[in-house]
């Protein structure tokens, strides 16, 4: 490879051997710098709020009809149904799901509103079952928590969906909070619970199963709103800063989108320009049409486009790093097992 | 304000109506491919005798009614080609049977229309089934020959041996090797494979289910993927493409199948017979969504009505 | 497993390192449960944190340590530090990633415990529809006495092609009954189910209360339409192509009134970036929520 066609990570790495790794090869680097940039802005923004910042959160409806919700519960007598989602095993999404589902159990405890929790995972049951009771505990009312209203279901969708459909009719529940990861199962839960008038307060992570709890409940948490819930529920410093970090990493991108949007209308105005003065200058002759085309793609290689930034590339194939020589295996290459 | 419904009961008893009479007669329903259709189309075509694929089916019998389509749609594409494929899945334990089903039905019509039947081992390998997806696929899209080694399989002769020493995965060293990675997926590891695989250099194709569809668009619009197949109307679309072809003019000169965003001209099977659950059950969703249609209709009018009353009174 | 497979996580099997591994997690893992068990419940958050540390701090590490450049393992040796860590890393990952899922196992007893304890109880108290929970608790048991019994057939006689039916004896084809012949069609009905709640709920939902409702409204409607062959052949080729469209013309005002390409706008336009918005929306709040239980910052939402 002629020594001006190197890159410039090629060249910094058959020159120096500086020893990046292959995910940071030309641009790749820029996505950790992004990923930095957006945790230092959440680090930033609950340092702030620890200081005693005011930091505004607009009203979000479907957070304010949980005591609506659980307040109609109290006056018919019927229990709050929760479920937290079907994620498996526990995630970050099902972490938030439960922190929510606190806040309600919270106020049903201070009614003595019966709950009944439903887990669709093992692990979701532990946990679920760990935190419920710490909320009772917290609200000094431990002999109000029954251990059976937290309740493992079935770990298989369909499963979980009859069972769950089957508690909402059998125990008339009042009120529902579907939040969390759903998916085909969504419209289930929330027309069966819409059929015995429950008010209903849902969120799904999976935007393709947002329309169908708008369709059919009450009040809906879109999107990210469902990460705001325990910031706005709450107003605890830690979670309101990350959510006011959140907001200014959400403009960060907006910032990067405008920028690649402003330098891709360029690049491809300059561009087919340039095409069209290499077929203009060419006259006809397909070779000169090619040769020009082919140059142009040369130069362009080196042309900043911010695009560029969020494109991978990898190491070329034909780089070879001298590395030492493994041994050969010096016993059987096949050890320990045992055909029947 | 009061408003006049008509009973839910009767709604679902119209739908069952309207979803089973279509399918005592054979209707013959017109169709224009969608881009994302006629991409995975291209994909699929390109291929050539010998290649080999890596398909991920995770799909399980609740969605059997699109995914079951889809794949038997790929997989007639792939055993006429003559393409090898292992075959793998990462979302539900039930999902290997469920493919494995299929690549017996398929079989058996590659068997009646005179084409070669498919043997295990030779021109396909069950790869197995790993939970954990997102950490299974990112271990595929790192390194394939690792995570598939310690499956074994059944050779011609009877012997167990690992399912990368069979002809489908001898030559197979890692993710790009394959010619393309396919997922039929009714569940999350459509993401899971953008996350891991699209950025390595391999073309990819998804079949989703219908719902699937608007996030699918995102993935196919921004070029992580090639293309993808969308629940009923996606098979009927290559059913239709298989058929007649795509951009191929008939004797008239005129094209009957037609795509602006795929422009090359590429022939189906013509002749053989091409149509499966998508010819059958698309004129049940076309009067399924007629039915939609009427109700909304209605309902609005409903609205209206009651409106009026409402202000009169 | 081959013997250059063999790596910090895996030892040649039934060997002695094999074994010395096994014992010490067990003495390990019952120190740390002993310890927990013991542990005042102050205490207890700050080790579930580091052990939290721990895990996050692994996935952070394997993400972002650098990985070696055209590396073969199979016949060549890691260069320096950095490589060899980049490694390390890239064998445990597999590892360290079913370690959640050994855990989840462990806790389906407890699962398992809960099912039996609730329906149990329904069934000695004789409450309403107690006769259900006879059949779940009958089909739990069953499952796992047919399922294990299916699984000790096919791993004892591996030589057998259980793909063939006709090779199957009384236990793998009660097995084949429960889960092919109930559970899969079970769960199909329940799939299919949502056809008729997306119906009813579209025939209550989808009206023209607002500006905003019509705008929606009139919007799916576009869409369906679009996918209904019927239409869209009456429209786009009967109406337009063979009244308005100019011949050899596949691009001008009139072709974008096909259902077709207005379809493709509104998909592409506003369903696509409205799509991505959220994802992005739910990514960043993912993420925020996975700094915070990582740097032992989230102290739940009580």
């Amino acid at each position: 490879m002629p020594k001006d066609d190197l890159t410039f990570m090629e060249s910094l790495w058959r020159n120096h051997r500086i020893p990046f790794g292959s995910q940071y090869w030309e641009q790749g680097w820029f996505g950790m710098l992004f990923t930095f940039i957006f945790v230092a802005f959440i680090l930033l923004n609950i340092k702030r709020a620890g200081a005693g910042k005011s930091l505004f959160i607009r009203r979000i409806p479907g957070l304010n009809a949980i005591d609506e919700a659980v307040g109609r519960a109290t006056e018919m007598g019927k229990p709050i149904l929760m479920v937290p989602g079907l994620s498996d095993p526990v995630n970050a999404i099902a972490v938030q799901a439960i922190n929510i589902c606190s806040y309600v159990t919270k106020t049903a405890a201070k009614f003595s509103n019966p709950i009944i929790m439903c887990a669709y995972s093992a692990s979701m049951y532990t946990l679920a079952q760990e935190v419920i009771r710490d909320v009772y505990q917290a609200e000094g009312v431990p002999e109000r928590f029954d251990p059976d209203s937290v309740r493992f279901i079935s770990d298989r969708q369909f499963a979980f969906a009859a069972g769950v459909s089957g508690i909402i009719h059998r125990e008339q529940t009042a009120a529902t909070f579907f939040l969390g990861e759903f998916y085909a199962e969504s419209l289930i839960f929330a027309e069966t619970a819409n059929s015995i008038g429950a008010i209903q307060v849902a969120s799904s992570t999976e935007a393709t199963q947002t329309p169908f709890f708008i369709a059919a409940c009450d009040y809906v948490l879109i999107g990210d709103e469902f990460y705001a819930a325990s910031a706005y529920l709450t107003r605890e410093p830690v979670l309101v800063g990350s959510l006011v970090g959140q907001d200014w990493s959400k403009m960060f991108a907006i910032a990067c989108i405008l920028c690649g949007v402003v330098s891709q209308s360029i690049f491809s105005f300059t561009h087919s320009r340039r095409v069209e003065d290499i077929v203009n200058s060419a006259g006809g002759d397909k070779d000169k049409i090619k040769a020009g085309l082919a140059q142009l793609k040369k130069d362009e290689a080196h042309q900043f486009v911010v695009s560029k930034f969020f494109r991978q590339v990898d190491p070329p194939e034909d780089l070879k790093v001298d590395r030492e020589k493994k041994p050969a295996a010096e016993k059987s290459p096949e050890v320990g097992i045992v055909n029947k | 304000m009061k408003i006049k419904t008509i009973p839910k009961y009767t709604v679902y008893l119209l739908l069952v109506l309207a979803a089973s009479i279509p399918l005592f007669f054979d209707i013959k329903m017109p169709n224009k491919p969608v881009d994302s259709s006629a991409a995975t189309f291209k994909s699929l075509m390109t291929l050539e005798k010998g290649d080999t694929v890596l398909l991920g089916t995770d799909w399980t019998g609740s969605t059997r009614g699109e995914s079951k389509a889809e794949l038997i749609a790929i997989l007639r594409i792939l055993m006429r080609k003559e393409v090898k494929f292992a075959m793998w899945s990462s979302a539900d334990a039930q999902s290997p049977r469920c493919a494995q089903d299929v690549i017996t039905e398929v079989n058996a019509m590659m068997k009646k229309e005179g084409s070669r039947e498919y043997k295990q081992w030779e021109d396909w390998v069950q790869a197995g089934f790993y939970p954990n997806s997102d950490v299974a696929i990112n271990n595929v899209g790192q390194d394939v020959k690792k995570m598939f080694s310690p499956k074994r399989g059944t050779d011609s002769t009877g012997k167990l041996r690992s399912v990368m020493e069979s002809p489908v995965l001898e030559k197979i060293q890692k993710i790009e090797d394959f010619k393309l990675v396919i997922d039929v997926t009714a569940s999350k590891t459509s993401d899971f494979h953008v996350q891991f695989i699209s950025s390595h250099k391999v073309p990819m194709i998804f079949a989703v289910t219908g719902v699937m569809v608007p996030e699918t668009d995102v993935y196919y619009n921004s070029g992580q993927i090639a293309g993808f197949l969308g629940g009923l109307k996606g098979v009927y679309d290559v059913e239709v493409m298989m058929d007649k072809g795509l951009n191929v003019p008939d004797k008239d000169g005129k094209i009957e199948v037609a795509s602006t965003k795929v422009t090359d001209q590429i022939a189906g099977f013509p002749g053989k017979d091409n149509t499966g659950s998508g010819s059958k059950y698309y004129p049940t969703l076309h009067f399924a969504l007629a039915l939609m249609i009427v109700l909304v209709v209605i309902g609005n009018v409903e609205m209206a009505m009651a409106r009026k009353g409402a202000k009169n009174s | 497993m081959k013997v250059n497979e063999i790596n910090f996580w895996t030892k040649v099997p039934f060997s002695k390192d094999l074994w010395m591994m096994v014992i010490l997690t067990i003495l390990v893992g019952a120190l740390i449960v002993f310890g927990l068990s013991k542990a005042p419940s102050q205490a207890r958050r700050p080790i579930i944190w580091i052990l939290t540390f721990l895990s996050g701090a692994f996935f952070v590490l394997y993400q972002y340590w650098p990985k070696a450049i055209n590396f073969d393992k199979n016949t060549q040796l890691p260069n320096g530090g950095i490589e060899k860590v980049a490694d390390f890393l890239n064998d445990s990952n597999s590892i360290v990633g079913t370690i959640a899922q050994v855990l989840a196992a462990f806790m389906l007893g407890l699962g398992i415990f809960s099912i039996l304890k609730i329906h149990g109880t329904r069934i000695a108290k004789r409450q309403r529809d107690w006769a259900f929970s006879v059949v779940l608790i009958v089909s739990l048991l069953l499952m796992v006495f047919l399922g294990y019994g299916d699984f000790h057939i096919r791993e004892a006689t591996k030589t057998i092609d259980f793909d063939n039916p006709e090779k199957w004896g009384a236990i793998n084809m009660g097995r084949d009954f429960l889960f092919e012949g109930l559970l899969q069609q079970m769960d199909a009905a329940m799939f299919s189910i949502i056809a008729f709640f997306i119906l009813s709920a579209a025939y209550r939902a989808f009206r023209a209360r607002s500006v905003e409702a019509t705008i929606l409204l009139g919007t799916a409607l576009l869409v369906i339409f679009s996918l209904m062959g019927g239409i869209a052949y009456l429209w786009d080729t009967k109406f337009i192509d063979e009244h308005f469209a100019k011949p050899g013309v596949t691009h001008d005002l009139i072709q974008n009134l096909k259902l077709a390409e207005i379809s493709k706008w509104i998909r592409g336009t506003f369903q696509t970036p409205a799509i991505t918005g959220i994802k992005f929306g739910i990514g960043l709040g993912t993420l925020s929520m996975a700094v915070r239980i990582w740097l032992g910052l989230e102290k739940g939402g009580k």
